[in-house]
């Protein structure tokens, strides 16, 4: 071995001094274009959760997780979108879709880690340092994978719909009825919503594949008054649909009148198939025969139960018939709906009110339970001086006498007091019968508790709305067929506890003006005059409305509640839903063994 | 009634009386419902008597500079029966009513009372009832007047 030999290993440390030829980053980072498709980033305070991006992934690169966070808001589902990076192919299909636009890429895409379970995140929830980078790839404004915009529904002109109590809103023809139905994005956070949790997407899809016989039966799953719904329902639903947020609403509903208007009553019973052959050898009785109690009734009919129906009133539909304008629903529809719950062998007794024509004891001792679903049908007075003056009349009184074709004499120049649905109802009644209306209110406009759409309609109509004038005194007027009203104006001023401003009456700013008539519609409450008073101290009331337990029943053994006597939003699907709700429960109470299979078989 | 003791007694035995006129109301209420309603009535009363009976052991002061909300619902209201059949609404009538006029018999009795601890005492107890006021009154606008 030569010298050489024993001392070339040594020379390599001569190179430990020298410029490497490695580097210690081997690739050097370059930022992604400003438009760039790399990590998603999602503004969960703006997500709803609706699952479009999921729906949409073609890689099933997304799943929706349960994030506490937002869990019970309402109009959203509280999950959010969990992407998977081993199979996201960077495509920007669920950016394009997110109705919500929270879903946005950011121009990131290195991200080392040893933990592949990482490359599993949710978006806006988990810690990224992505979440607020300005760049990356964006949604175009104005760009949408469905039209924003929902197709108009053709309506009588105010200056026509006013010569007549004919139906304003006209219905979509097939053709419009199948480019609205190919706006819903199926998310299904509509179904939440609905108080009667109507299968929406599935009947909506029922209409693009032109298979209405379906549609009936998916709606009449849990809800009997879809001719009515579909045309005067809260529809709550439309206010939390996704394509609302960048857009306009699905008209869901429209599209469900729609599917309605297709099918001829006759046809009701081949389609709907409903069996109420068998007797359960069961007798319930309901007391009301409005949206809550034909909805109990035509549910517990299909249990077999027999059904009697105590109704105070000459027909039956209670305030739909009695307080809501033909304009608005037509007898017809609302006809629709009824005639074929009763014909499952519903007997309605007409003109029977329960504690003058029939004691309530003896409901108790006949039947075996009974449904109380009697309405909102005492008007709340103003109580102001001079209330009681004649030409002073009830905003529910005028509703009844028209739909029962006497004249209120309301005369020509009229007064409504009132900011609520009856109020409109009522002023636009009052145009038909050829009045000049002004409509009261005190508080603003956005405060009115009617429907945006009443509000609009009736202005549209002609009647004139002056907000923040508060009622002070009926005046007698010389005139002996007219009458005055005192009103003062109002400031809106901030409640120091919260909530909404309260108006308060500016003393030095009073009007003075002359009516034929005011009509009074500030509200109304129920009438629980039948119940006898040993039985009312048992049965939780508040307020006036009945506090009902689980399955609407109450404290009483045989006894549940519903619809607008027993809820706080007192609208036709809500009392709806709390008849099928009763219905369930009263079948529960009636067969107790059956009771953990009763969900299902009710329906 | 000369001194602040004295003044503060008669308000304490007001809102006693008060919480009694409730409580004996309830138990005659017919109206289904009704009986809760004046009994949280009373109940509501006897705080503000507990709330005197604190300012009177030096506990809890008066604040006859507060500003307080008046929203004059009571004032154009007519008058109605505490009768067995009462109505919520009427219910609650009565009791903005009494309030509105304990309100005005202190700030009367204040105006005629030269500045002395004994007009702040008594415009605080007129601030005390305005302020029982609004509470009904904010009542009866949320309750009563939902679609007015």
């Amino acid at each position: 071995m030569s010298l050489k030999d024993l001392l070339s290993p040594f020379y390599v440390w001569q190179r430990a001094f020298e410029k490497p030829y490695t580097s210690i980053r081997p690739i050097q980072e370059r930022p992604g274009a400003a438009a760039y498709r790399g990590f998603h980033i999602n503004i969960s305070e703006e997500c709803i959760g609706c699952g479009t991006c999921h729906k949409i992934c073609q890689n099933d690169a997304i799943d929706m997780v349960r994030v506490e966070a937002y869990e019970g808001r309402s109009g959203d589902s509280g999950l959010r979108p969990r992407f998977d990076y081993g199979r996201c192919c960077w495509c920007a299909l669920c950016v394009d879709m997110c109705p919500a636009g929270s879903l946005r890429m950011s121009n990131e895409y290195t991200w080392i880690t040893s933990d592949p379970t990482e490359y599993h995140f949710t978006a806006g929830v988990e810690h990224t340092t992505w979440q607020e980078n300005p760049l990356g790839y964006r949604r175009a404004e104005g760009y949408h994978l469905y039209p924003p915009k929902r197709i108009d529904m053709e309506m009588r002109p105010p200056a026509e719909s006013v010569q007549s109590f004919d139906e304003v809103v006209l219905g979509y023809s097939e053709s419009q009825a199948l480019l609205e139905a190919d706006r819903c994005i199926e998310c299904g956070i509509c179904v939440a919503t609905c108080p009667a949790h109507m299968d929406v997407p599935d009947y909506i899809r029922s209409i693009r594949d032109r298979d209405y016989e379906k549609g009936l039966q998916l709606m009449y799953r849990t809800n009997p008054f879809p001719a009515t719904c579909g045309r005067i329902c809260t529809r709550r639903c439309e206010s939390v649909c996704p394509v609302g947020i960048q857009g306009e609403p699905i008209a869901i509903r429209w599209l469900k009148r729609f599917i309605v208007d297709q099918i001829a009553p006759e046809d009701y019973a081949r389609i709907l198939a409903d069996q109420t052959g068998g007797d359960s050898g069961r007798r319930v009785a309901i007391i009301g025969a409005g949206p809550g109690g034909l909805s109990a009734a035509y549910y517990l009919r299909r249990k077999g139960h027999a059904v009697t129906v105590f109704e105070s009133q000459a027909m039956a539909g209670g305030m739909l018939r009695y307080g809501v304008p033909s304009y608005r629903l037509p007898d017809a529809a609302l006809n629709k709906d009824i005639g074929y719950i009763q014909s499952l062998g519903v007997e309605i007794r007409f003109n029977t009110r329960v504690g003058r024509d029939i004691q309530f004891s003896e409901l108790l001792d006949v039947y075996d339970a009974v449904f109380i679903s009697t309405g909102l049908s005492l008007p709340s007075s103003m109580r102001i001086q001079g209330e009681d003056h004649p030409r002073v009349l009830s905003g529910l009184q005028v509703l009844d006498d028209v739909a029962s074709g006497r004249a209120p004499g309301i005369g020509r120049q009229v007064a409504v007091i009132g900011g609520g649905n009856v109020a409109m109802d009522a002023a636009r009644v009052a145009r038909r019968l050829g009045a000049e209306v002004t409509i009261l209110y005190r508080r603003r406009i956005a405060d009115m508790p009617a429907d945006a759409e009443e509000i609009h309609e009736s202005q549209e109509e002609g009647c004139r709305i002056v907000t923040q004038a508060i009622p002070v005194e009926v005046l007698n007027t010389a005139e002996p067929g007219q009458v005055s009203l005192q009103w003062g104006e109002a400031e809106m001023v901030q409640d120091p506890k919260g909530g909404r401003p309260r108006p308060v009456l500016q003393e030095d700013r009073m009007h003075t003006d002359t009516f034929d008539s005011i009509i009074s519609a500030i509200g109304q409450g129920g009438d629980l005059g039948f119940l006898p008073g040993n039985l009312q101290e048992q049965l939780a009331i508040e307020w006036g409305k009945f506090i009902p337990g689980e399955y609407q029943h109450t404290a009483l053994d045989k006894v549940f509640v519903g619809g607008d006597v027993a809820n706080r939003t007192a609208d036709a699907i809500s009392a709806i839903e709390d008849g099928h709700h009763a219905a369930r429960g009263i079948d529960r109470f009636l067969n107790p063994d059956a009771a953990a299979s009763s969900d299902q078989k009710v329906n | 009634m000369n001194t602040v003791d004295e003044i503060l007694d008669y308000a304490i035995d007001q809102e006693q009386q008060a919480a009694d006129f409730y409580a004996e109301l309830a138990g005659r209420a017919e109206k289904a419902g009704m009986k809760d309603i004046l009994l949280d009535f009373s109940a509501e009363e006897k705080i503000h008597k507990e709330r005197l009976l604190a300012v009177k052991a030096g506990d809890h002061e008066l604040t006859p500079e507060q500003e307080v909300l008046d929203l004059k619902i009571s004032d154009y209201l007519v008058e109605v029966d505490a009768t067995e059949n009462i109505s919520y609404q009427d219910a609650l009538i009565v009791a903005m009513k009494r309030e509105r006029a304990a309100f005005e018999l202190y700030t009367d009795m204040a105006a005629k009372v030269p500045e002395s601890n004994l007009k702040e005492v008594l415009q605080g107890l007129a601030k005390e009832e305005a302020k029982h006021k609004l509470f009904f009154e904010s009542e009866y606008d949320d309750r009563v007047l939902m679609d007015n």
